[in-house]
């Protein structure tokens, strides 16, 4: 509790303290908790896209969306998804931002190219990844026929569970430079003697890498895989556009349903009904990342 | 317990070459301080020792092992860091376990061996904190303790004082001549503060410009400055240095400079008539008696001390040290003496060559015998 204010200079500043950030708090009530509590509110309906025609069923979408095996198939579809790019990131980041950390003398350039996937479209990105990986003209099928590595071009997008890796794979390059990035400036900070203490100390480069790197990382780690994990948990686009849920549903993930159940379904309340459970998952993360931010401001 | 060699060490950075020929013999289990101003050298100087930077010519010699291609976790040395560089995330006893860990040391032995170094150093009742939770006498404690652990043949120590307040650092500074002196071992440090190079080594390697411009104990090169740079660069305050010339007068050598005319004291074989530098410590500059005559224009009392300015010309001011707190007045003109016989007479030039023999001394052979009683005499002098 702050203790209670005294003189009227405090009483004062406390005055326009609120005045302050009123405009925010306005703003923030208009699109982010106006929005929420409808959304709540419109999953309580049954309602159809096109006319917005809707009658109450109290939380009977709930039930129907929780009692089918859409929903848990999707969940574990986005599980995989968020955990396989997830891990993939974060090696490939750690990894290529030692290599840029290193004085290498095409390091300027190459830390300027690593943003590259990052700032691209995804609609760009992903019709560049379908050709690639396309099984009748793609360049990848034929330099793997090519090298002899294969014999028959492979289904990539296509058929399981070569979707769902592919949609991991083009993931991780997409998002990967964040990582490199947030790392990168990480690595910077660390005291160079702490290197040399290492060396004396006797400790080689794997060693130096998990006694001192990895540790040094660790904060910076942990918000990373936070945000990276809410932010792949609700990725849509990439998805969407690579292989649109397929083949059947196999890399159908929870956004993807809660904008078939609104627009393809017309089923605008049963499309809430996803996305407030949606929601009620990535508050779990939401949490634990507002736990780990408040210890470190109170250590 | 080893000697340490540098054997015409060159280093190279770039166009820039940070050491000139470094030819330097520690002996072993001696403290020796490497002493001088910023880029001098002296940290090159020891981080080629530790390995962390590599000669461009010349070897280091660790024991009687060549030690210029190894590693440095393999030269047995421990380094102590301005900085302290402890591990941010282990505890006091694992940064002090860490060295041993890392050569194989079973888990079983570590936990004696960190118990013992930390009573060593009273660190028992840290053992559990991290390193951000002491303070930094205590920081650099731990560094010492995981240096000391491991036992290793050269202890390497860059500045490790320089982060410290006045108070704690003559306090780890006694700990740091307490422990050499009870274990033995070859410590090479590193500072730029001349009362840690004076009061804790046996020997001082004064640096400048990466040349070595002496290598000799703390007494003689106080007593006995081997050129112009050391004389002015140590001692505070500093002495003072007066440009002129060595002249001959009916076969007595003296020297004139700005309208004085000095005695000089004994000079060296083949020393000759020409421009050269006249020094003289405060402590030798004497007020209230002398031939010399000279108007104050500083005092600076300390309390158990006044250090005094006095101008003898328009161009010449000499400091003296003077005992107490004297009833002195900026302006007056006092009677001045300068102590011909502990004068010191370079040649020309920022390095020129010492020119006479040390004062008390009959030849510069005998300096080694003069050092020990000298020694204990100049850590009354110098601040």
């Amino acid at each position: 509790m702050p203790a209670p204010i005294q003189s009227p200079l405090e009483r004062r500043y406390a005055r326009l303290g609120l005045l302050l950030i009123a405009p925010t708090v306005l703003i923030f009530c208009a699109v982010i908790i106006y929005p929420l509590v409808s959304a709540i509110y419109l999953s309580l309906f049954r309602v159809f896209t096109p006319t917005l025609e809707s009658s109450w069923v109290g939380l009977s979408n709930y039930r129907e969306l929780l009692a089918s095996g859409v929903f848990w198939k999707a969940l574990w579809n986005t599980l995989i998804w968020t955990a396989g790019t997830l891990t993939l990131q974060i090696v490939l980041g750690i990894g290529m931002a030692l290599v840029l950390h290193q004085n290498i003398w095409f390091r300027s350039l190459a830390r300027s190219l690593i943003l590259f996937p990052y700032f691209i479209s995804t609609v760009v990105a992903v019709l560049v990844w379908k050709w690639v990986f396309n099984d009748l003209y793609g360049i990848l099928n034929h330099l793997l026929m090519r090298g002899g590595i294969i014999d028959m071009p492979i289904d990539y997008l296509g058929s399981m569970p070569n979707a769902m890796i592919s949609v991991i794979l083009v993931g991780a390059w997409k998002y990967f430079p964040f990582v490199v990035i947030a790392v990168l400036a990480r690595l910077q900070t660390i005291p160079e003697p702490l290197y040399e203490a290492a060396r004396i100390d006797g400790a080689g480069p794997i060693a130096r890498f998990f006694d001192v790197t990895l540790p040094q990382l660790r904060d910076v780690l942990v918000v990373i895989i936070m945000l990276r994990a809410i932010w792949d948990f609700k990725e849509f686009d990439l998805i969407w556009l690579l292989t649109g849920g397929g083949p059947s549903s196999s890399t159908e993930t929870l956004p993807i349903v809660v904008y078939r159940q609104a627009f393809a379904l017309n089923q605008m309340g049963m499309a809430a009904a996803w996305a407030v459970s949606m929601m009620a998952i990535l508050l779990v993360f939401m949490i634990v990342y507002i736990r780990r931010t408040r210890e470190k401001e109170t250590a | 317990m080893a000697n340490v060699d540098f054997r015409a060490v060159t280093k190279s950075f770039g166009a820039f070459t940070a050491l000139h020929g470094l030819d330097l013999s520690i002996k072993s289990g001696e403290f020796v301080a490497l002493l001088g101003p910023s880029g001098c050298g002296k940290t090159t100087t020891l981080r080629m020792l530790a390995g962390l930077e590599f000669p461009t010519t010349g070897d280091i010699i660790i024991g009687d092992r060549r030690v210029n291609d190894l590693a440095p976790g393999e030269r047995d040395i421990a380094m102590v860091f301005q900085s302290y560089a402890l591990y941010p995330h282990m505890t006091v006893a694992e940064n002090m376990a860490y060295p041993l860990k890392k050569r194989g040391v079973p888990k079983a032995d570590r936990g004696p061996m960190v118990a013992k170094t930390a009573e060593m150093l009273h660190l028992t009742a840290l053992l559990d904190r991290k390193p951000k939770q002491l303070s930094g006498g205590q920081q650099q404690r731990v560094a010492l303790g995981r240096a000391l652990i491991r036992d290793p043949k050269v202890f390497l120590l860059d500045e490790p004082l320089s982060n410290l307040d006045a108070k704690l650092r003559s306090q780890l500074r006694a700990e740091l001549i307490e422990l050499h002196r009870r274990l033995g071992r070859t410590m090479v440090y590193v500072t730029h503060d001349q009362l840690e190079a004076m009061t804790m080594a046996d020997r001082i390697a004064i640096m400048e410009g990466g040349n070595l411009q002496q290598f000799a104990p703390p007494a003689e090169v106080y007593a006995r400055p081997a050129n112009r740079f050391v004389a002015g660069f140590i001692g505070t305050p500093g002495m003072t240095l007066i440009d002129g010339a060595l002249v001959q007068d009916q076969g007595r050598w003296l020297f004139e400079g700005d309208g004085l005319r000095l005695d000089v004291p004994a000079l060296v074989a083949g020393a000759s008539a020409g421009p050269a530098a006249f020094g003289i410590r405060p402590e030798d500059v004497h007020i209230g008696r002398g031939d010399l005559q000279g108007e104050i224009v500083l005092t600076e009392a300390t309390g158990h001390e006044t250090i005094v300015t006095v101008a003898l010309s328009a161009a010449v001011r000499v400091v003296a040290r003077v005992p107490g707190t004297p009833s002195l007045r900026i302006g007056e003109r006092v009677p001045v003496g300068l102590d011909a016989a502990c004068a010191h007479i370079f040649a020309a030039g920022p390095h020129g060559v010492r020119l006479n023999h040390p004062s008390g001394a009959a030849g510069a052979d005998e300096t080694d015998n003069i050092a020990a009683p000298l020694r204990v005499a100049s850590k009354g002098v110098v601040s």
